[in-house]
């Protein structure tokens, strides 16, 4: 059986609006290229098998784990991270949001969080406490039991639908 | 709470959120190390075998492979923890930093390999070969205990790693006496405890300076620290421990685990940096697992369900190796058995196994199983004598009355209030109004349960906790306050935060003690060579000893701003003057009024102007200070829950939860309430789904996230919490400690709602966790009801 080879390809990526040419192999994961060749260091690694969410990105405005992906796949594709959702000095509503809720602890889960409802709050504006609750069921979180989190995606759709909150 | 706080008690929000919600935190894993070499360990797969042969060629020369170490190298670079100190019935034990003549549980690390890059790291390790001769697993207690059991240390002269036993009064006589003896048993399962990010760490040797530079996410960066100089035999001056950001702990990140003694060692040997990520499959199997116990109650009560005298015996499962000595988790579950309620009379045995599993370790709140077993008991006395669950917590509940109270163990509890918590949580649960519920529910052949459980919680452990205990080292803090020149004020302390958000909390500490405001006050954690040696964050001790040793330090900080300022308004004393929000304020009458001086006119004054400073003060403004809390300190609360079981399904929903809690002076409600809705959180997961499956000849079936269930949103509920908090008087400000006290009281009360739920079909829960399987085979092995009976 002869060793498979791992050689670089050549791969042209498009992530956050901004193109890259990159040079890596081919079984290299999306979420490793985006952290170690890119520098996004906000799409974090949790598992790597699908489960936590944590590295939860946008494929051409949908969500899907990272570390599923090869970065091989996504030529010809739009990546979306969490570094283009908000900065620490303007962050977005659902940021805000989770800021203002305690709707975070450690941190680490909470890029794929952030990234999975700015795509759904977009589709759906006005979800109840349990669809947020059904939607947040894929991404773990081990720190806050999930309460304040659920409060504050009700919080930011709120605002983002223009209401007070 | 007291009133005069004016930073302390403000409900600020985090600082650290903005960083981290942008997805600009900086955890271990992305720090940028160039040139840096990545680490894969061959592990075992098998759980007790003899290593005959290692045979690495083929994998040394694959691609980028730079080195492939065994444990009889690491041996030469590294000295073994041995761990004995001096409590009667531990066995001193010893290891070596990877194994060299045999393996002790699935997953025990072997061989490192070493390459320019973690993929071709990990084909490397899968090339290396090694030869085992399987030796017979010890996969249970009673396996580990049974007269002819493999010894899974084979130093040792037993198994049983540690036995400890204490009687106080005579338990045997109030047997004897008593109207009714009741026994309970309780089988707590093995946990993990799974922080989103795993273990991880780059080692960087600065081989100019012979100094090793140790990036780690961890609680204790300077106990760790010492442990590194120790185990490499370096002087704490050659090492620096640095804490990025860290994606939870758990108490998993305390320990210096053999893998990251490994690749420190190796930075050094190899003289680059080297970094090493576990992956989850490693976090799951070999990083620290927790709570594996069995305990069995005695409990002698008067016809009134007054408990006269009672008797404990725990066995602890600590699997393969000891991190810690092993007596010191079940130690204090024995210690504090006997929580908010009135018992003289008590006796314990505490017994632990070493079998061939992941080595044990603390877990947020390692005393976890503490309040089911005395709630299931309680409740248990309450079935056997046919009373109330909630009169039997009454009669026995220690009141105003009681305190402070001395436990038959020696530990005093004060300035606790468990039975104003249980008539809160009753009052707002209301029970009557439950039970009718039940009746009718019950009626159509539907399960509620009502569950209760009192907590009380040992915060902060002091130094004479550890010494009273046989236990090397302390208890105490140490903090430092420094106001800049410009009036900036930076503090720093030997906690490091988890995640759990000190940043906004110690702030308001030192802010409070100052006489500044919160928002300007930053503390720098995390650094060993920038923060005092400190202890660390464990045991719920970040708000008495961290936020008490900075609020006594910049007690000591205000007292010489105060002084200058006097001094510069042409006073003989500070007497009249205060510092509030960063200005000097000066009692004139019955007011405070604005002097005219801010601390930034003080810091220049005490920088740049020191011929100008009074007699007998020093330039700068550059403070420090230890403090060592007391031996222990209490926070309390009840839960209450309703729950119903679906009979067919076996699955439980929580229908309402909540929880009347006393932790003290509440440095930052914000932060307290997401800790206590996290621990619940925590309790409630691992009794509903978690589970460390070892199957009969060790291999750990549950080494995915897919398998290793923990609780999504869609099985947590909404959780109440109300407030009662009563300041400890011996402690800065009244702080008390809380965190952990959410899982001890979620794990109880979870099994004694679903007891009640169940009682109609003879279900007591006697083992947890509660899977729908689980309840479903209860079910099926308890006697068939009634309304089964006439079904086909």
């Amino acid at each position: 059986m002869s060793a498979p080879t791992h050689d670089p390809l050549t791969l042209s990526l498009s992530v956050n609006g901004e193109t890259h040419d990159v040079r890596v192999p081919a079984r290299k994961l999306l979420s490793d290229v985006l952290r170690d060749d890119l520098g996004l260091t906000g799409t974090h690694v949790g598992c790597e098998h699908g489960v936590c969410g944590a590295c939860t990105v946008l494929i051409d405005g949908r969500p899907a784990r990272a570390c599923l992906t090869f970065a091989a796949q996504m030529e010809g594709h739009e990546v979306t991270t969490v570094e283009a959702m908000g900065r620490p000095d303007a962050l977005s509503a659902l940021q805000q949001a989770l800021h203002e809720e305690h709707g975070l602890q450690c941190g680490f889960c909470t890029p794929g969080i952030v990234v999975t409802f700015e795509h759904y709050l977009r589709e759906n504006p006005d979800p109840t406490a349990e669809e947020v609750r059904n939607v947040l069921s894929g991404n773990l979180c081990r720190c806050t039991g999930y309460q304040n989190i659920v409060a504050a995606v009700l919080k930011a759709a709120a605002r983002m639908r223009g209401e007070a909150a | 709470m007291s009133g005069d706080f004016t930073e302390i008690g403000r409900a600020l929000p985090r600082k650290e959120d903005r960083r981290l919600v942008s997805g600009r935190g900086r955890y271990l894993d992305d720090l940028a190390f160039p040139g840096a070499l990545h680490v894969s360990f061959v592990r075992s797969p098998h759980a007790h075998a003899r290593i005959l042969g290692i045979d690495s060629a083929e994998a040394a020369e694959m691609p980028g492979v730079v080195g492939i170490f065994t444990g009889r190298d690491l041996d030469q670079m590294t000295t073994r923890l041995r761990l004995a100190p001096p409590i009667e019935g531990l066995q001193p034990t010893e290891l070596t930093t990877l194994p060299i003549d045999k393996v002790r549980f699935h997953g025990d690390p072997v061989v490192c390999v070493v390459a320019t890059d973690r993929y071709l790291a990990e084909d490397a390790a899968e090339c290396v070969s090694v030869e085992y001769e399987q030796l017979t697993a010890v996969t249970s207690i009673t396996e580990a205990f049974a007269p002819d059991a493999a010894l899974v240390d084979d130093s040792l002269t037993s198994n049983m790693v540690s036995h400890q036993s204490l009687c106080v009064g005579d338990p045997a006589a109030r047997r004897a006496e008593a109207h009714r003896v009741v026994e309970a048993r309780f089988s707590l399962h093995r946990h993990t405890h799974v922080p989103l990010e795993t273990r991880g760490c780059v080692a960087d040797w600065d081989d100019g300076r012979a100094h090793l530079n140790m990036h780690i996410g961890n609680q204790v960066p300077h106990p760790l620290r010492s442990q590194l100089a120790a185990r490499l035999g370096l002087s704490e001056s050659q090492v620096t421990v640095m804490s990025p950001d860290v994606g939870g702990a758990f108490g998993q990140k305390i320990a210096l685990y053999r893998e990251e003694l490994t690749v420190a060692a190796l930075s050094r040997h190899l003289r680059r940096p080297v970094r090493w990520r576990e992956d989850r499959m490693e976090n799951l199997m070999s990083a620290a697992h927790a709570r594996e116990y069995e305990c069995r109650t005695r409990a002698s009560v008067s016809e009134t369900g007054r408990i006269l005298g009672l008797e404990l015996e725990i066995d602890e499962d600590f699997g393969g190796y000891c991190f810690y000595p092993a007596n010191y988790m079940a130690r204090v579950i024995a210690l504090i058995m006997t929580g908010p309620y009135r018992i003289q009379d008590y006796a314990y045995e505490v017994r632990v196994a070493l079998t061939n599993k992941c080595g044990a370790g603390p877990m947020r709140a390692p005393m976890a199983i503490t309040s089911w077993v005395m709630e299931g008991t309680i409740d248990a006395i309450a079935r056997d004598l046919g009373l109330d669950p909630v009169e039997v917590r009454r009669i026995n509940a220690l009141g105003p009355e009681d305190l402070p109270y001395k436990m038959p163990t020696g530990e005093l509890l004060e300035d606790v209030s468990p039975r104003e918590t249980l008539e809160i949580a009753v009052d707002a649960i209301d029970v009557a109004d439950f039970r009718a519920r039940q009746a009718q529910a019950r009626a159509e052949g539907r399960y509620l349960g009502l569950g209760l459980c009192t907590v009380i919680e040992s915060t902060t452990y002091g130094s004479e906790f550890y010494k009273s205990a046989g236990i090397p080292g302390s208890g105490h803090e140490s903090a430092w306050v420094r106001i800049e020149p410009s009036g900036a004020v930076n503090a720093s302390v030997g906690l490091m935060g988890t995640g759990q958000g000190y940043e906004s909390p110690l702030s308001q500490a030192v802010a409070e003690g100052l006489g500044v405001r919160s928002e300007d006050v930053t503390v720098h954690m995390g650094n060993t060579d920038i923060a005092p040696y400190g202890m660390g964050s464990r045991g719920g001790r970040g708000a008495t000893a961290g936020g008490g040793t900075l609020y006594l330090c910049a007690l000591k900080a205000r007292e010489r701003v105060l002084a200058i300022a006097a001094s510069m308004l042409d006073l003989n004393d500070a007497g009249g003057l205060r510092l509030r929000a960063g200005q000097i304020e000066r009692m004139i009458g019955e007011d405070w009024q604005e002097a005219g001086l801010s601390l930034t006119d003080i810091a220049r004054r005490a920088y740049h102007e020191p011929l100008a400073l009074p007699e007998g003060i020093a330039p700068g403004l550059d403070f420090s200070h230890s403090y060592d809390p007391p031996a222990m300190t209490y926070s309390n609360s009840t839960h209450a829950c309703e729950v119903e079981v679906d009979p067919q399904t076996g699955a439980i929903s929580i229908d309402r939860y909540l929880v009347a809690e006393d932790s003290g002076t509440v440095l930052n409600p914000i932060v307290v309430r997401g800790q206590q809705q996290g621990a619940i959180a925590m309790g409630l997961s691992g009794a509903l789904l978690e589970q460390v499956i070892y199957d009969g000849t060790g291999q750990n079936l549950s080494a995915t996230l897919a398998d290793y269930l923990v609780a999504s949103p869609n099985e947590l509920p909404e959780f109440e919490i109300l407030h009662h908090n009563t300041p400890n008087r011996r402690t800065p400000a009244g702080i008390k400690g809380m965190a952990e006290g959410g899982v001890m009281g979620a794990i109880g009360v979870l099994a004694n709602a679903v007891s009640d739920a169940l009682a109609p079909r003879g279900v007591t829960i006697e083992r947890l966790p509660l899977t729908p399987q689980s309840i479903r085979a209860l079910l099926r092995e308890a006697a068939p009801s009634s309304t089964k009976r006439t079904q086909p």
